[in-house]
């Protein structure tokens, strides 16, 4: 016990190391802040809408009481995806994603993708969330505590000494790194304490398996330190060589990766689809008024009955139109969404060997705050959107007042972002590659 | 102070840097990275553009193809604009990833922006994308240090230090020869991206659009060189006042660490703390109110629209509106469009200049962080910068007002004023050769003069890093201590 007590004080001792203990502990504090503040934009968003929403429709019923058709022209519906507390530890995708929708009974597809207003520089330099501090700026201070630990020894001459001394030498190198590695846990869990009063999370699964991720990646950077000051080179050496993993891990290889899946898979199915929905909708108002009602009664036979009106300008045609912007772009849709899962899969397919961007898709996973569960959010929206369509659809087409119509009921309604616990895929990646460095290291323990 | 020492201890910093086997390494290595990024980004250039340009045709195929019908299905059927991929986008990608491409244009309605590459992306994003412009701001320094630390501290350990002053060497000649020494090494690396881009821009030479590439390629050039000389010395200057050149590394790392990461996610984080932006919800219900005060078009009873048609009436002596010589259904969507489209713009325009404020913490930063003054001279002149998407999206808001005005002229010209309303079928119709007649939206680039406003600020900031070297180099070699 004394010689752990004595290695913490030497690790202290130096004032490079308290600053840069302080400084991560307030940038994490910062960071927690800062997601904190995402959150709460998001409630004074959903309360606006609330409100927003009771006085829409009084407006326009009142307007158009007598034309149902054209109040559900304007009216519009809010969909929101309710943010998991744990977005505030990792903003993820939330912010380049709108998370309140408010959706009419047209076309869907020309809605899908309207996106809020955005600041791009914003989204450019991304988010100092917590989950930043943890995958960018813990390992460097995984690097500072320990890229001398043995060649400090060495160099002011003590290493003959512990050689003569200790029991093992390897021994006593794990427990120097053990002490740093407890030290930065202590501030990790400090971090997670704070995060959890500020931001009010419940202490669950998902609670535990982010602090545990983290636990797991700090190791990792261990075990990278360890298999590089072990082949007991100069301190400078280590600390350029860390450094330079640093770097490849955090900037290059992702930033490559970046570019390769960029160029190698574009999207150019989301304009497809665009332009094909529009189509869809539009040039219906020049064809045979009976072709298009008819293919919107295969898609609904159960509003058969309403027959085919086909003078002049009427509700169900038109409603049958929007229709069609939908049904006509099926095609592209679906490709459009194969080539988003493409995506996807590749991306997290290569980071599952690169820890730094393994853990930040595991992060933003378990916040509810990836791509795959924003498509999910987005196909809910569309059965909400078909809920919308299935309940006003016979209303419209009968001619009913719009006061005949609660529409109270219409609230704001609420998407809960499922996530999908997959411990085994979260935790394999991480534990793969520290046991690989350790068994790499093996070799040279025994020849310290 | 003599310029032949000076050159002597740049050429002699030149030969022991270029001396050792990983030299070449890290040569061989940058040089890779540099021929991966600027494939990608010439594929990616390419690419884009071709997709864009495709789907342009594509929509505007569908534009034309309408038969003749009412223009106010016209102004609704729309059109879209795509942005084009500037080729300076190959160098710096800048905000290219995170604004939107595609936008849909119709009457009544100002649609958002849609599918930027971000909204197709995992969270791997956010870690950066690989571009010749980054090789020159994040990697490049960062080599320049490795090499760089132990140019002074050095030869303060081994003592040759003491020997070069003892010989009549003086520190200022030092500093400055080692500072040029690692500036022309700077210039091994930054050289063979300058040519990778002076090829792509011959390769995608268009002498259609005169978007002024060259000088803005020269700025870039003339900032990069600037740059480098600037981190060079500085490179020089902490290995100088540092004993011990594991010291000067250390203090180098921290520097970069502090300028290139920590201080501009701070600025931007901060300026999105301090500025808060309008959720989507507020900015068009504070739209909203203000049409409904001013005159709503949609509602049967406004008074605004009221007065309208009783003075249009009387001007024209008539007393029905089916009377007057133009269809006055038209005439009232005109009436709104310039009403709703004026208020749109300053809210709109109120909106922007938040964002501005936020983005200027950034871009005024680069006083205290040439990092940052370099990083917003690149984008800014590469075209891919704030300035240049909102030049977009004002453009492509200047094309919807004409689509839907031209529009409703149609139809106050060529519909007959007895239809009142609606725009079904096939009797009140425009002929088919009006729609070919309205021009496509083409993007073009924003005007030079623009572009150079918006990077002065980080010009002049950069200028006067430039000098601020220069005095630095001189106050630390008077203050300097060989051992």
């Amino acid at each position: 016990m004394m010689l752990y007590k004595l290695f913490l004080q030497q690790c202290i001792r130096s004032k490079e190391v308290w600053i840069s203990l302080i400084l991560i502990t307030l940038l994490g504090v910062l960071g927690i802040i800062i997601g904190n503040k995402h959150l709460k934009r998001q409630q004074d968003a959903i309360a606006e809408v609330k409100t927003y929403q009771e006085e829409h429709f009084d407006r326009q019923v009142s307007l158009h009481n007598d034309d149902l058709g054209l109040l559900l022209y304007y009216a519009n519906f809010a969909y929101i995806n309710t943010l998991n507390p744990l977005a505030g530890l990792s903003i993820g995708q939330s912010d380049v994603y709108p998370t309140v929708k408010r959706i009419t009974i047209k076309t869907f597809e020309a809605q899908k993708y309207d996106t809020d207003l955005v600041n791009p520089m914003n989204l450019q330099s991304g988010n100092l969330d917590l989950s930043f501090v943890i995958i960018y700026l813990f390992p460097l201070l995984v690097i500072v505590l320990t890229f001398n630990a043995v060649s400090e020894e060495t160099e002011t001459g003590t290493w003959r000494l512990i050689a003569i001394q200790s029991k093992s030498k390897l021994g006593f190198i794990t427990s120097k790194l053990l002490v740093r590695l407890i030290l930065l846990c202590t501030i990790l869990i400090f971090l997670f304490f704070v995060a959890k009063l500020i931001l009010n999370l419940s202490l669950d699964a998902r609670f535990f398996w982010m602090f545990g991720l983290s636990i797991l990646y700090i190791l990792f950077w261990f075990t990278v330190s360890f298999f590089i000051i072990i082949f007991k080179k100069s301190s400078g050496f280590n600390a350029l060589l860390l450094l330079s993993v640093w770097l490849v891990l955090m900037i290059l290889l992702p930033a490559g990766i970046n570019a390769y899946v960029t160029s190698k898979y574009p999207v150019p199915e989301a304009l497809s689809t665009a332009i094909a929905q529009r189509d869809g909708y539009h040039v219906k108002w020049d064809t045979d008024k009976r072709a298009t009602i008819e293919k919107f009664y295969q898609h609904y036979p159960q509003f058969k009955r309403y027959g085919y009106p086909t003078d002049g300008f009427n509700w169900l045609w038109y409603y049958a139109m929007q229709q069609m912007g939908d049904d006509d772009s099926k095609e592209q849709q679906e490709a459009f969404s194969t080539k988003l899962i493409l995506r996807e899969n590749v991306s997290s397919q290569i980071a599952s060997v690169i820890p730094s961007m393994h853990l930040q898709l595991a992060f933003n996973q378990l916040a509810g705050t990836s791509m795959s569960q924003q498509q999910e959010y987005l196909n809910a929206t569309d059965a909400f959107h078909e809920e919308l369509r299935l309940f006003f659809y016979p209303k419209i087409f009968e001619s009913q007042l719009a006061d005949t119509i609660d529409w109270n009921q219409f609230v704001p309604e609420y998407y809960k972002t499922k996530t999908t616990l997959k411990p085994l895929k979260a935790i394999v990646p991480l534990v793969v590659a520290s046991v690989i460095l350790i068994l790499f290291s093996i070799p040279m323990t025994k020849r310290l | 102070m003599q310029w032949v020492t000076i050159r002597l201890f740049a050429v002699h910093f030149w030969r022991n840097a270029t001396a050792p086997k990983s030299f070449y390494l890290l040569f061989f290595i940058f040089i890779l990275l540099t021929a991966y990024s600027a494939v990608s980004g010439i594929k990616n250039h390419t690419t884009q553009n071709d997709i864009r340009q495709e789907h342009q045709i594509k929509a505007r195929q569908s534009w034309e193809a309408n038969p003749d019908k009412h223009p106010h299905r016209m102004a609704h059927f729309g059109t879209f604009a795509f942005r084009i991929h500037p080729t300076l986008g190959i160098f710096d990608y800048g905000l290219e990833s995170f604004t939107g491409n595609m936008v849909f244009l119709e009457a009544h309605r100002q649609n958002s922006v849609n599918f930027s590459e971000a909204t197709f992306s995992t969270g791997m994003l956010r870690f950066g994308e690989l571009s010749l412009a980054l090789l020159l701001q994040i990697v490049l320094p960062l080599i320049l240090f490795f090499i760089g630390f132990s140019s002074v501290a050095g030869d303060k350990q081994n003592g040759t230090l003491k020997i070069l002053l003892s010989q009549g060497a003086t520190w200022k000649e030092i500093l400055f020869g080692k500072s040029i020494g690692l500036f022309a090494i700077s210039l091994l690396f930054f050289i063979p991206i300058l040519l990778v881009v002076i090829l792509a821009l011959l390769l995608f030479e268009t002498p259609l659009v005169n978007d002024f590439r060259w000088l803005r390629l020269l700025i870039i050039g003339m900032s990069y060189l600037i740059f480098l000389f600037i981190v060079s010395s500085i490179t020089v200057v902490i290995s100088a006042s540092s004993n011990i050149p594991k010291n000067a590394l250390l203090r180098l790392l921290g520097i970069w660490l502090l300028l290139v990461i920590l201080l501009p996610k701070s600025a931007q984080a901060m300026g999105n703390y301090w500025f808060p932006t309008p959720s989507k919800l507020a900015f068009q219900s504070a739209i909203e109110k203000e049409v409904v005060q001013k005159g709503d078009s949609h509602n049967p009873n406004d008074p605004h629209y009221n007065h309208l048609r009783d003075s249009v009436l009387a001007v024209h002596k008539v007393s029905k509106i089916t009377d007057l010589p133009f269809n006055y259904s038209g005439f009232v969507m005109r009436e709104g469009e310039k009403i709703t489209a004026a208020l749109y713009r300053k809210h709109h325009s109120k909106l922007v200049n938040l964002y501005k404020n936020q983005n200027d913490l950034t871009r005024f930063s680069s006083f205290i962080n040439p990092f940052t003054a370099i990083k917003v001279i690149s984008m800014t002149m590469s075209g891919t910068d704030f300035s240049s998407y909102i030049d977009f999206q004002d453009k492509t808001d200047d094309y919807r007002y004409q689509l839907a005005q031209t529009m409703n002229e149609l139809q106050m010209e060529y519909i007959s004023p007895k239809k009142e309303s609606g725009s079904e079928g096939k009797t009140h119709v425009v002929g088919h050769e009006h729609w070919s007649a309205f021009q496509d939206f083409k993007h073009e680039p924003m005007v030079f003069a623009n572009s150079m406003k918006e990077a002065f600020p980080a010009v002049l900031s950069i200028l006067f890093w430039a000098i601020g070297t220069i005095g630095l180099v001189l106050f630390v070699s008077k203050r300097v201590k060989a051992i």
